[in-house]
């Protein structure tokens, strides 16, 4: 029977192929969009897990967390700096970090924050040592940059029209670990050196940074800013601190968290968990896989429509050879088996490939997506998944059947005449 | 062996008026040759369908051995003939992509285990026929090759009854002839009945009997011009 399948197999082996790459492709479709839809969730929710909660300035929730966990260049609104102070000595926090975006350098983001912030994404370094001058910076685990190298950084990004802050060159002095999130593509300063860069520190007053620079007046072009690079760390913040976007708070306990997010949702400050922003966010993509796997499905069926109807032709073309097994004696039964057998066959073989073809498109897209973002996106199935591949199934077995039974609807004298 | 009686059986395909197929009676001993002639549309092939079960008869009786065959369900009939009836057709039938042995063996592998008993008689009847390589490819064989591996898958099952359906039509003169030998011999060996719708008179010859077909009926019968 099997030997009988296959040598059939073998003589319409285009016309197999055909239906088999048409299958193939309907169901990597929907594997794609399932799996890529599951790997940007997971992805995403490990991305967002260092971030506790999120204290910015009144403004958008959502840009908040996503400028955040995803390092996405935006415009925020900056809010006083005495709010990193009062969170940094609130009893119910265990580290307040600053985050200042803006800057880039060769399209990676600088943040300015503190080496606080540092550790916590990467508790052990994968090399060197944590800067400890505003000239210093330590890289996120995917920049490409040796120790020792210098970055000029620029304000905005070079596709918006930024321009190069020429007043200084941070050196790397040390590499985080992979971490998995957009943080692998951050290069981190400290906040000061930015503060100074965009000359915010000097308005807020913090006169023994000026007489330390008088050094080098030279470098101190028509900019208003002016950084010493060789100043030392100073992560002490006071109610004159200058502006910030955003504060990444870690707080003691949970309740500590939730009283803390109640406490700072006021009129000039936000307070956002990114976890939940997500989670709303995944809503909204969760709709959008609907969506696609509806499209995906109603592709499935078109398919299986065009396949119902070759297989439909082709049982009619076959009509004769139909006959002529009946004729020489073998059972209804063999016959069914074979004709439905061979379709299911295809119908096996074309899901086998669709979810090999499915999972490999959607590593690329992880793998794209990881390129420009730095969030690693884990493609992966899942258990909710076997009960869809057994509806495929039951009704790929289905489907075949129909063929099978119409091959059986003439007697054999006029199948033969077919 | 098997005896073929046919009691009032008629053929009618709807849309006709007259039955394309009207047999009062017609009686083959068991282990007979008959020879069935006619032009085509005398209803020769309606007549090889009608005692083969290959089509439901529409009206009569046609008896192998004491079964009626027209009253036998769908699948006891294709059961009863591949138990009894031996098939040779015109355009062989044969499958490709699968050997000559395989292509023996086929309708029993396609309802049941084969035993090595049976492909050893199916190697044996190869030799007889003389397919000297089994294991070659269907495909490859000549048009005479080919008719003599159907004549051996048509003997496999060991039938009561051989019916050819034009066996050597689509053959050369001598090919034909060869087959047409191999036929007689092996269903007079085998004890089979033999049936053969033809116009070779090369196999006419070699039968017992000759019925002619016209229209549907009997107009001619050897056995009875002897008998007047």
């Amino acid at each position: 029977m099997i030997r009988f399948i296959l040598a059939d197999l073998r003589r319409f082996k285009a016309g197999a192929l055909a239906v088999v790459v048409l299958i193939a492709l309907s169901v990597a479709l929907s594997v794609t969009v399932t799996l890529q839809e599951r790997a940007v969730r997971l992805g995403s929710a490990r991305a967002a897990e260092k971030f506790d909660l999120l204290v910015g300035a009144a403004g958008s929730e959502t840009q908040l967390a996503l400028s955040a966990v995803f390092l996405q260049p935006s415009p925020l609104p900056l809010m006083s700096g005495g709010v990193l102070a009062k969170l940094s000595d609130d009893p119910r926090v265990d580290f307040a970090a600053p985050v200042g975006f803006g800057d880039s350098a060769d399209g990676y983001p600088v943040v300015g924050t503190t080496t606080t912030l540092v550790s916590a994404l990467s508790p052990a370094l994968a090399e060197g040592a944590f800067f400890t001058r505003l000239g210093e910076a330590v890289v996120g685990a995917d920049v490409p940059k040796r120790l020792g190298a210098e970055i000029k950084p620029m304000h905005g990004a070079a596709d918006e029209g930024g321009h190069t802050h020429t007043e200084i060159a941070y050196t790397v002095t040390g590499r985080m670990a992979p971490t998995g999130t957009a943080w692998d593509r951050a290069i981190l300063v400290p906040i000061r050196a930015v503060w100074q860069l965009h000359g915010m520190e000097e308005k807020a007053g913090h006169e023994d940074h000026d007489h330390e620079g008088d050094a080098h007046e030279d470098h101190d072009h028509d900019h208003e800013a002016h950084v010493d690079a060789n100043a030392g760390l100073d992560e002490h913040f006071d109610a004159a601190t200058p502006g910030i976007p955003a504060v990444l708070v870690k707080p003691k306990t949970v309740a500590d968290a939730y009283r803390l997010r109640q406490e700072y949702r006021g009129e000039t400050t936000l307070a956002v968990f990114p976890a939940e922003v997500l989670t709303r966010l995944y809503a909204t993509l969760g709709d959008a896989r609907s969506l696609l796997l509806a499209i995906a499905i109603g592709t499935q069926v078109i398919v299986i429509a065009a396949i119902l109807l070759v297989t439909v032709m082709h049982v009619g073309a076959r009509q004769r050879q139909i006959g002529a097994l009946r004729a020489f004696g073998a059972p209804r039964r063999s016959v069914l088996a074979i004709v439905w057998g061979e379709l299911f066959v295809l119908f096996l073989a074309g899901f086998a490939l669709g979810i090999a073809v499915g999972y490999a498109a959607a590593e690329a897209i992880s793998a794209s997506l990881a390129a420009t973002t730095a969030v690693r996106m884990p493609v992966e199935f899942a258990r909710e998944d076997v009960p869809l591949a057994l509806w495929f199934l039951f009704l790929a077995v289905l489907v075949s059947l129909v063929p099978a039974v119409s091959a059986l609807r003439l007697s054999p004298a006029r199948a033969l005449r077919a | 062996m098997l005896s073929l009686d046919i009691a009032d059986l008629t053929m009618r395909f709807s849309g006709l008026e007259t039955p394309v197929l009207a047999i009062g009676r017609l009686h083959v001993p068991a282990g007979g040759q008959l020879a069935v002639t006619g032009a085509s549309g005398s209803g020769k092939s309606t007549l090889v369908n009608a005692i083969t079960g290959l089509e439901r008869v529409t009206g009569g009786t046609v008896s192998w051995g004491g079964t009626d065959m027209t009253r036998l369900p769908t699948g006891r009939r294709d059961a009863f003939r591949a138990a009894h009836i031996g098939l040779v057709m015109q355009d062989f039938h044969l499958f490709p992509g699968l050997s000559a042995l395989e292509n023996v063996v086929l309708p029993i592998r396609l309802s049941r285990r084969l035993e090595p008993a049976e492909r050893e008689r199916a190697l044996q009847l190869l030799d007889t026929v003389g397919i000297a390589r089994p294991q070659q490819a269907i495909e490859t064989l000549s048009r005479g090759e080919m008719q003599r591996v159907a004549v051996a898958r048509a003997l496999l099952a060991r039938p009561g009854v051989i019916v050819a359906d034009e066996p050597t039509a689509s053959l050369d003169g001598r090919t034909g002839e060869a087959v047409a030998d191999l036929l007689v011999e092996l269903a007079g060996a085998e004890g089979a009945t033999l049936i053969a719708v033809t116009h070779d008179p090369a196999l006419t010859e070699r039968l017992d009997r000759r019925i002619g077909l016209a229209g549907g009926r009997i107009v001619e019968d050897s056995a009875k011009a002897l008998a007047a």
